[in-house]
């Protein structure tokens, strides 16, 4: 594999260079047992640029990171702030050089207000807080910087969006000058990316330095001055210029090979109705959360949900999969009413289900491949692996899922890979012969090689003549994969659309609560 | 302030070293002898002579050894209700008092049948009801647990201390079915003869030694191999995954406390066939049941491993009684090496799960932070 340091045209750069390198590393080595996460890798960025790290789920970006702001000790290599080398010994020793995190995975306590999560950790705090004082010092670092945040709200009650929003603005109140974003907008709807890149630019305004990691390339060549592509923990390339670099190019140097993401709408006629929902309702605690719903799936058919985050579409896939009854409605899977039989009677019909939450929910971490694929099977008094295992390695195979076999664990498997497994599972028929596949958020988190694999196993699975009822927030997937689109909006279906002539403008409205149409 | 030059760093392990598995519990064992050393050296017996005695009671004699399988079919009995459980992270800690109330079942069939059954069908018959009077000692905790999530921590260890006035009760109260009649002083009632094992020889083994490793076996396999362990698998590692699966989590917890709670019970029905014949209200001061989570914990809830612990501890623990007689070292250091056994398998975890080394700080001349 060419892994040759790769120049693409030099950009212009917004300020032309005159901006003082902040931080810069040089031959980065990090080794893990049996994998060399960071390969002699140099990175540098400037104050008051935006510096992004693309790369694939396991390129060594998070590695990088954690190295940068002295989480991780570089194997070999250094580190320069200023142009003066630095040892940092833990993540205190960065803070101290004015060197930030924001980790993927938020480091929170959610029972403290905001403000305390804020000084949680700083040293020289007096015996005794002066809460307002805080609350003011908390707010004015947070409005500085466009980042509304209420200092005595308690971080279990936010949202994702504001969480992250109470860690950028622990790291500003610590006093950083470098802030490390790792996938900040992994976890965020389409209008908080906006508000997030909003956030970046008054930083960059201010003078910070950002680094970005992601692996999203449409939002990289929006917020960065300057790209540095990972694989397999060496830098293959560099593109500057902000808004000018070319996708398929970033692509290629990321993926080291060309990729096709825009799966084809399959066009052709559908059979019958696979799934009938009929004025489903569901009320949780007296909070409604499904509203009269009624649609149908065909056989060879995906229908698409769009909607924000929230607005019952986990309810939905649930109820369909017989995991919680409905307060009043049917569900028909295959001409069998399934309301309140149970995830079981419902698969026996031929229902197959990949929920959002893959290893909470699909998958058993601790189990194998192999125990894993009988999840959802019908296992006898004493369960038979051997018959099972010449499948479990064919499956692997066919999916091209990177394992060392049946007995590999799903917690060792990346996202990616533990998504084809689930999809492997469920595609493959368990209690019967499937015909509906509910799929929530089948790409969320993944790399473009893994999406482009599971939007062809989609196609090919509609192709099959199985009906698809494809659950996503990511609306560019709804819009290019379904034959008909629904959106949902507080546990009501307000908009309905053929995916081929669907409005992003009006499908996006719909979303929003402004739907002038039709079911609501 | 002063600062120390280095830092301990715990590093988790994606995955444990077979070679380690194996060195913790015997390093455990090990650090918990030394850690026994320094009390005997503080005390004024020598540690060297001190556990050669125990060695040699515990294992290197023919009446050593067999004392200590002996010991070990309870303690294996107790050590798998505990770790049955305990690999579902259902803490049931009242396994002491499930005993007992496999002592009264056990004593209650053992008197109640008569002497009219053979042996082969009457003692089978005392281990039954000895297993069902220690599941109905957790039922209810059982119940409330996989209904209201109630702490069965709480539940089974209050229980216990119930269950230990019954047998004072069952004992000291004139007149009980279970007191022996025939003697003023508060004594058990025999059981009949057809419910009473003769152990091998001159020893005090009795072949209850193999139901007990042949239950350990056969649970192994469950857990391994069916559909129930399968179960038990999914459920302790993801509650979620089972109910996107259809799997009866409530079910499966009672039924996996029940086990639980008949094995503490069988191993009191062990004792009435074999070497009590009756209720021993002593049986409250020896802790078979608390031993059988020190037991699960060294062998970390591996049912296969139960085997091999349960006659170490009990090798250990029969060594300790003994020193008394053969030395006249305090039988206490035998009870302190138990917890401390425990103390450092619970400690050792920490090696197995997380890669510790030591790494030198770089102490920087103080700089200012940038401002
Ligand atoms: N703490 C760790 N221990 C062992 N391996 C690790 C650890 N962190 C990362 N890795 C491995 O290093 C590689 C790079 O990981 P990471 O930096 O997290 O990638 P990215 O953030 O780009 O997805 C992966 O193969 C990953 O499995
Ligand atoms: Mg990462």
């Amino acid at each position: 594999m060419s892994t040759t340091s790769h120049e693409v045209a030099q950009g212009p750069h917004h300020n032309s260079g005159a901006a003082p390198t902040a931080l810069s590393a040089h031959s980065i080595d990090k080794k893990f047992p049996g994998v060399l996460a960071n390969d002699s890798v140099d990175f540098d960025v400037r104050a008051g640029e935006v510096h992004t790290l693309l790369g694939e789920n396991g390129a060594g970006k998070s590695t990088l990171a954690a190295v940068l702001c002295g989480l991780y000790q570089p194997d070999a290599g250094y580190l320069m702030r200023n142009g003066k080398r630095i040892n940092l010994s833990s993540p205190r020793a960065g803070l101290h050089h004015g060197i930030a995190m924001v980790h993927q995975h938020f480091r929170l306590v959610e029972r403290f207000t905001v403000s305390e999560n804020v000084i949680l950790g700083s040293r020289d705090l007096p015996f005794r807080l002066n809460r307002r004082e805080l609350n003011e010092k908390v707010a004015a670092v947070a409005e500085s910087y466009g980042l509304p945040i209420e200092p005595d709200a308690t971080v279990g009650d936010l949202s994702v969006g504001q969480r992250q929003r109470v860690e950028i603005v622990k790291a500003l109140y610590q006093g950083a000058e470098i802030l490390l974003l790792d996938e900040p907008t992994a976890v965020l709807v389409p209008t908080e990316v906006e508000k997030l890149f909003e956030n970046v630019h008054a930083m960059t305004a201010a003078g910070k330095s950002i680094v970005f990691i992601s692996h999203k390339l449409g939002e990289v060549v929006e917020i960065s001055d300057r790209v540095t592509v990972l694989r397999n923990g060496r830098v293959t390339g560099h593109v500057s210029g902000r808004g000018t670099a070319d996708t398929k190019e970033l692509a290629r140097l990321m993926v080291g090979r060309d990729i096709e993401l825009n799966a084809q709408r399959a066009t052709h006629a559908t059979g019958h109705e696979v799934l009938q929902i009929r004025n489903l309702s569901l009320s949780i605690n007296n909070v409604s959360v499904l509203n009269d719903i009624s649609f149908n799936v065909h056989a060879g058919e995906m229908v698409g949900i769009a909607g924000v985050a929230g607005n019952g579409q986990r309810e939905l896939a649930d109820t369909i999969a017989g995991l919680v009854s409905p307060t009043t409605g049917s569900v028909t899977i295959s001409g069998a009413m399934t309301t309140d039989c149970g995830p079981i009677q419902a698969r026996e019909v031929g229902l197959a289900y990949v929920p959002e939450d893959r290893l909470g929910m699909g998958l058993v971490p601790s189990m194998s491949i192999l125990d894993n694929l009988l999840l959802t099977r019908d296992r006898q008094t004493v369960v038979d692996r051997v018959s099972v295992r010449p499948e479990a390695a064919r499956l692997i195979e066919q999916f091209e899922i990177k394992a060392n076999g049946p007995d590999h664990l799903a917690r060792k498997l990346s996202g990616g890979n533990a998504q084809k497994v689930l999809l492997a599972r469920e595609l493959s028929g368990g209690r019967g012969a499937t015909k509906l596949l509910v799929v929530c958020s089948p790409t969320r988190g993944l790399d473009v090689g893994a999406i482009e694999t599971v939007r062809r196993l989609l196609n090919d699975a509609r192709s099959a003549g199985q009906a698809i009822l494809l659950i996503s927030e990511d609306l560019d997937e709804v819009l290019s994969l379904s034959d008909r689109v629904l959106v949902l909006y507080r546990g009501a279906v307000v908009h309905e659309t053929p995916g081929e002539t669907a409005q992003l403008s009006q499908v996006g409205a719909a979303m929003a609560g402004l739907a002038s149409d039709g079911h609501a | 302030m002063m600062r120390i030059p280095f830092r301990v760093v715990f590093e988790q392990r994606g995955e444990t070293p077979r070679r380690l598995s194996l060195l913790v519990p015997i390093a455990s064992v090990l650090a918990a002898l030394c850690f026994g050393a320094i009390f005997l050296l503080a005390t004024g017996y020598s540690p060297i002579d001190t556990y050669s005695n125990m060695f040699r009671d515990g294992f290197a004699s023919f009446n050593g050894i067999t004392d200590t399988l002996a010991l070990s079919t309870v303690l294996i009995c107790t050590g798998i209700s505990a770790a049955f459980a305990f690999q579902m992270n259902l803490y049931n800690i009242g396994g002491e008092g499930q005993l007992y109330l496999g002592l009264i079942g056990g004593a209650w069939a053992g008197i109640a049948l008569g002497d009219h059954l053979p042996t082969l069908i009457m003692v089978p018959i005392v281990l039954l009801c000895g297993a069902l009077a220690g599941a109905a000692w957790i039922f209810v905790p059982a119940l409330v647990r996989s209904r209201l999530g109630t702490s069965e921590i709480v539940s089974t260890l209050l229980l216990t201390y119930i269950a230990a006035s019954l047998i004072k009760h069952v004992i000291y109260t004139p007149g009980s079915f279970f007191r022996n009649p025939n003697t003023s002083f508060p004594q058990g009632r025999m059981v009949a003869d057809s419910a009473s094992l003769d152990s091998f020889g001159s020893s005090r083994l009795y072949p209850t030694f193999f139901v007990a490793l042949i239950i350990a076996g056969a649970l192994y396999w469950v857990v391994r191999r069916t559909e129930f362990g399968y179960r038990i698998k999914v459920i302790s590692d993801s509650p979620r995954a089972a109910h996107y699966a259809g799997i009866n989590a409530r079910r499966t917890t009672m039924w996996v406390m029940l086990i639980s709670g008949a094995l503490s019970g069988l191993a009191g029905a062990m004792l009435i066939v074999g070497p009590y014949g009756k209720i021993e209200p002593s049986i409250i001061t020896l802790g078979y049941g608390y031993a059988g989570i020190v037991v699960a914990a060294l062998a970390r809830n591996n049912l296969g491993l139960i085997i091999v612990s349960g006659i170490l501890f009990s090798g250990l623990r029969v060594g300790g009684n003994n020193l008394q007689v053969t030395t006249s070292t305090p039988i206490h250091i035998g009870v302190m090496l138990q917890g401390a056994i425990l103390l450092f398998a619970l400690g050792g975890e920490a090696f197995r799960r997380y890669h510790i080394h030591v790494v030198r700080t770089h102490v920087a001349p103080a700089k200012k932070a940038l401002s």
